[in-house]
């Protein structure tokens, strides 16, 4: 995926996992830099055994896994570097918000003082300072969803491991955590996030590590891996002011395999073998009376690499 | 690839040692077991009568007393101290129940093991830090009164008595102590495998009582007498009886009665083993 070296990195080489008779995952060779890498399939691909794999929870069946250089077998060194939110509502019984951030401060090995710092802090990063002496079964979902992450991030982990961590939350909410996730990978953090909401992995990913049946078959910057595959001809939505036209120009080329109207009338949607070729065309025809006002790949968005690579097995939207 | 300068500053404060760590476990299962006020009325019962019979050893130490309550005559000797942790065993075994169950199947019900052990706690250090809340409260009404009995009764009857019945403090402590071992992983493993709190509690009841029928139906069936390995409650009291060297009918000796038990221990430890893990295999 990178050359990142690998004590600043996450490795997985040649790992398998088998519950039993039961396929986790399969030959999984990855590198994963800082930065925001979501993890997307459909259920039973992986995510989560990828993510148990590297944060020392499950042991390999084969291959080795290095966290920033450390091996998951060194869980003391491990989680001081790692910070984990299961995608279950995992909460003992009866506490209040911030006695659940405490109390895995205390278990981390920080002191009273340290850890009273610590999760007061963590809790208003995620904006619920206010909620933080109710108690969780109080919670709405999407409370729930931000206290299990201020858990993650209340020692300052560099990386953080969660799964599915938007699920429930609001649109507002969303927005903020989001941005909270921006601001953590600006920081040199590594994110491993694994979703079922494909817009939003596609807005807030570096990378993605596409899985079907505990198999990798997909890695890299999303539009990196849709430019790979060349069987797909490449959709291209032109936004302009004669779109019958610019339709009539560009089907000369025997690199345009298909051209079709928007239903809006104001653009055409482009499905081309060879994209550069397009584009340059693009360019001359914008000098020949066309006004062309905007021009964006329809198709290099995760929902669209997964359904042509894994084709009907789609995850939930 | 996106370019990130590392800024951010990781945790490099102070840790506390990392073995004694399950004490947060403890502490935190200490607290809501004592939420419940029906249980810590019944805990508060279980001192009952080891007070009673604190005030019997005195009463048979003070000769106008004890002619007043001439008619409850009785020794102060092993035969007392097994019926007292006879007694005190019930109780204890009310109070598993009670709060056996409830230990950890809401951390698996709720999915919870993940947190624990990326904090990171190991699995022993989990199960040694719930089985510590049964252990200290089934000790405070076993073996810590009993041994105060004996205690109270040393100083009382004098040093010659303390010195020939050093034993029966043995006694007390070790009869205790598998009663403990018993009761904790029995109700740990229950609780582990029944997710609901209500159910592991009727199973643990049914452990023990159905366990009874279960051993007379193996010896009606087999004819033989081993089916009494199957009777827990009975292998407690034979070792018990064996430990304070008191008449007990049984057909199993105290030493099998021992293996057995250490036996039953290994096998709820094996399945804690299986259950309390990060993860759940799901057959496929």
């Amino acid at each position: 995926m990178n050359d990142v070296a690998p004590d600043k990195s996450i490795v997985f080489e040649d790992v398998s996992k088998f519950y039993g008779e039961v396929l986790g995952v399969n030959r999984v060779n990855l590198s994963i830099p800082p930065g925001i890498t979501s993890l997307v399939g459909p259920n039973g691909s992986g995510k989560t055994t990828l993510m148990n794999l590297m944060t020392g929870l499950v042991e390999p069946t084969r291959g080795r896994i290095s966290v920033l250089g450390l091996s998951p077998r060194q869980p003391e060194q491990l989680f001081r570097q790692v910070g984990y939110c299961t995608q279950y509502d995992s909460f003992p019984r009866g506490l209040t918000g911030y006695q659940f951030v405490y109390s895995y401060l205390r278990l981390f090995g920080c002191g009273h003082a340290k850890a009273n710092e610590l999760a007061v802090q963590a809790i208003d990063r995620v904006s619920l300072g206010e909620a933080a002496q109710r108690s969780i079964a109080s919670y709405s979902k999407g409370m729930r969803q931000r206290i299990k992450l201020a858990q993650a991030i209340c020692h300052n982990p560099a990386v953080l491991v969660l799964d599915e961590p938007l699920n429930g939350l609001d649109p507002l909410i969303r927005a903020e955590t989001i941005a909270l996730f921006r601001a953590l990978a600006e920081q040199g953090l590594h994110l491993i996030i694994s979703s079922h909401v494909l817009h939003e992995v596609d807005v807030i990913s570096d990378e993605v590590v596409l899985l079907s049946n505990g198999y990798v078959v997909a890695e890299g910057e999303i539009r990196g891996v849709r430019d790979e595959i060349q069987e797909h001809p490449m959709q291209i939505l032109i936004r302009c002011n004669k779109p019958g036209a610019l339709a009539s120009q560009v089907f000369l080329e025997d690199y345009v395999v298909e051209a079709r109207l928007h239903r809006d009338g104001m653009g055409l949607l482009v499905k081309t073998r060879d994209a550069d070729r397009f584009y340059l065309l693009l360019n001359r025809i914008a000098q020949n009376g066309i006004d062309i006002e905007s021009v964006a790949p329809a198709d290099d968005d995760v929902l669209s690499v997964y359904e042509y690579l894994i084709g009907t097995e789609e995850p939930a939207k | 690839m996106a370019v990130h300068k590392r800024s951010y500053c990781g945790y490099a404060g102070q840790l506390t040692p990392l073995w004694s760590r399950f004490w947060i476990v403890t502490r935190y299962a200490f607290k809501n077991v004592f939420q419940w006020k029906l249980l810590t009325a019944f805990f508060v019962i279980c001192f009952f009568f080891p007070l009673l019979c604190a005030v019997g050893i005195y009463v048979s130490h003070s000769t106008p007393l004890w002619a007043m309550f001439a008619r409850l005559h009785f020794d102060v000797d092993a035969g007392f101290f097994f019926h007292f942790l006879r007694v005190q065993g019930s109780m204890a075994f009310i109070l598993t129940a009670l709060v056996g169950p409830g230990l950890v199947s809401p951390d698996l019900a709720n999915s919870a093991l993940p947190l624990y052990f990326c904090r990171p706690l190991s699995r022993a250090a989990y199960v040694v830090g719930k089985m510590l809340v049964l252990a200290s409260l089934l000790s405070l009404i076993t073996w810590v009164p009993g041994l105060l009995l004996f205690l109270i009764q040393s100083c009382l009857a004098g040093g010659s008595w303390m010195g020939a019945n050093l034993w029966l403090a043995a006694s007390i402590f070790l009869g205790s102590a598998i009663e403990i071992l018993v009761f904790c992983v029995l109700a740990l493993a229950l609780s582990a495998w029944i997710k609901r709190k209500l159910a592991a509690g009727a199973a643990l009841l049914a452990v023990f009582f159905f366990g009874a029928g279960f051993a007379e139906a193996v010896n009606a069936v087999l004819g033989t007498k081993k089916g009494a390995l199957l009777d827990l409650a009975r292998l407690i009291g034979t070792v018990e009886a064996h430990l304070f060297r008191q008449p007990w009918r049984s057909p199993i000796s105290g030493g099998s009665a021992w293996i057995a038990l250490l036996a039953v221990s290994g096998f709820c430890l094996w399945l804690l083993a299986r259950k309390v893990r990060a993860y759940e295999v799901v057959g496929g």
